[in-house]
């Protein structure tokens, strides 16, 4: 069932034993699992069926530190969440992922990769995607990946109609969780914010927070605030350690044969480090992204060869003159080291319509990203001529440690991270399935629980996760 | 301009614009890997970052 309404929802005499705060990939996917197990089910969505300003201005809020986007711009508030406006590449995160690196602090999950694999079909069900194929190592140092472009599969449009017919989910719009209320070991119910107004408490059994990974460490600060930490206990790193894939064009190739790469549709292909190569040079994961170039570009890239090396110039030009495609941008996509320091916090002097402080989100990359994105540009490089597949040119603003451009595509708007998984308290919010720690109700979805982000668009691990979620709570709340 | 010049392939004329002018005017060029490559032992298939471009030394030949 879908309502419009809070009123409407309130007049059917629903009882939901699970409720459900948001509708994107995370809480759609918890409440299919859910529902399909008979449990019943409200899902709180505060926005609309369709985007609109009014309910965007409630996401406005400002960053610190360094140039990130517009707040607001960055997520959708409106049924589907930010499921409206991805890209739809898809990839999980990668084993190594899971793992600590003993040179990057606070990394680790207290999960493995082998934990969501077994909900993977599911989740190429519900994004649409064929299966992937294994990595491919093309050095020691460097494997060929694979990320698929899927149909970026909007929840809203695809699961509506289920959702509508089903007997067990009941979907509330324009229904906004202004605030949990707690005791330190339940959350006691949720204060609703309806129709311009304040709409009371909500009361069910569990509470599952699927609200997107800047709103989800908001919502909790601000009800851990209002609650005198009822609702999270333990809050040490509540807000804390948030991640982004900072993004920026990093160079440019030159290919002995761009064939050598089976691309996509948009002729792309994918690289990243071997873990052996990031042990080895204490870097993070990253990928590179390798993107055909237009033609004027290609001959600007010949000609500054030449000033170096001639021959292979000569070369280029000859592969140019035979029309064979022989250049691409490289953009590469970074994983963020951890930091405590990068969070988010509520504004002192900002707020919503329905009195809830903005976001204040303080962000700025660190020099083991730097060095991860000039070591990774060198590696791939390195491997290139060694193979002899090709050569590299690293951008002069990153060989000569200047500013990062503010023209470039800045980062992947993946917002993961502060309310992180783990077995610490003081430097984790969820455990290992996902639940509040100290709370007996309260469970969080979406890539807010990321303890490190990878190199790879979130979507497909969020989905996984959720659907790990859905049935471990299917379990808990039937028992 | 000449019908030469219209019937010849456009790429053609790339490739002479950049690459012929290249060899001769960049050649002689002292480059800052010179010294060493020009040492008898150098390997040749030896990574090196010149100008931003990660190259075998071979390639500075």
């Amino acid at each position: 069932m879908i309502f419009d309404n809070y009123e409407a929802f309130r007049a059917a005499n629903f009882i939901a034993k699970v409720c459900i705060l948001g509708s994107g990939p995370a809480g759609t996917t918890v409440a299919r699992k859910l529902g399909a197990a008979g449990i019943p089910v409200v899902v709180l969505e505060a926005g609309s069926r369709e985007f609109s300003d009014e309910s965007q201005d409630f996401y406005r809020g400002t960053t610190v530190g360094d140039f990130y986007f517009d707040l607001d711009i960055t997520r959708l508030r409106y049924m589907g969440g930010s499921s409206n406006h991805w890209a739809g590449w898809c990839r999980v995160l990668d084993k190594l992922d899971f793992e600590p690196k003993a040179w990057a602090p606070d990394t680790g999950w207290p999960i493995s990769r082998a934990d969501i694999e077994p909900y993977l079909p599911e989740v190429h069900d519900i994004l649409e995607l064929p299966g992937f194929r294994p990595d491919v190592p093309i050095s020691d140092d460097i494997r060929w990946i694979q990320l698929i472009k899927s149909p970026a599969v909007r929840f809203a449009e695809k699961f509506a109609d289920e959702l509508d017919k089903s007997r067990n989910i009941a979907v509330v719009l324009n229904t906004y969780a202004t605030e949990l209320t707690g005791d330190g070991k339940k959350v006691t119910g949720a204060r609703l914010w309806s129709n311009g107004q304040d709409a009371g408490l909500f009361s069910a059994d569990y509470f599952i927070v699927c609200t997107g990974g800047l709103e989800n460490s908001r919502l909790l600060l601000w009800s851990n605030q209002r609650s005198n930490g009822g609702v999270v206990p333990n809050a040490a790193a509540l807000g804390r350690y948030w991640m982004e894939h900072p993004t920026f064009e990093g160079g440019n190739a030159i290919l002995a044969d761009y064939g050598e790469f089976e691309v996509d549709a948009v002729n792309e292909a994918f690289f990243s480090p071997s873990l052996a190569a990031m042990e080895r040079l204490q870097i993070m994961n990253f990928g590179i992204r390798l993107i055909e170039m237009p033609y004027a570009g290609i001959k600007r890239v010949i000609a500054d060869l030449a000033c170096t090396a001639p021959d292979m110039a000569e070369w280029a030009a000859y592969q140019l003159s035979q029309n064979l495609r022989c250049a691409a941008q490289l953009y590469v996509a970074w994983e963020q080291a951890p930091l405590a320091s990068n969070q988010i916090v509520l504004s002192k002097t900002d707020v919503d319509h329905a009195g809830v402080p903005r976001i204040e989100l303080h962000w700025k990359k660190s020099e083991l990203e730097r060095r991860t994105l000039r070591e990774g540009l060198k590696l791939f490089g390195t491997t290139l001529a060694q193979k002899d597949l090709g050569r590299v040119r690293i951008a002069d603003w990153i060989t000569d440690s200047g500013d990062f451009p503010t023209d470039e595509e800045t980062a992947g708007h993946h917002h993961m991270g502060g309310t992180r998984m783990g077995t610490d308290v003081t430097r984790s919010v969820v455990d290992a399935n996902c639940k509040v720690h100290g709370m007996d109700n309260l469970y969080v979805g979406g890539s807010s629980v990321f303890c490190t982000s990878g190199e790879c668009n979130p979507t497909t691990t969020i989905t996984a996760l959720a659907c790990r979620l859905g049935e471990h709570l299917s379990k808990v709340v039937a028992a | 301009m000449s019908s030469f010049i219209k019937k010849m392939h456009r790429r053609t004329i790339v490739q002479a614009l950049i690459a012929l002018p290249a060899l001769s005017l960049f050649r002689a060029l002292p480059h800052p890997s010179a010294s060493s490559s020009d040492r008898p032992d150098a390997d040749p298939h030896e990574i090196v970052e010149v100008s931003g471009w990660i190259l075998k030394r071979s390639d500075l030949a």
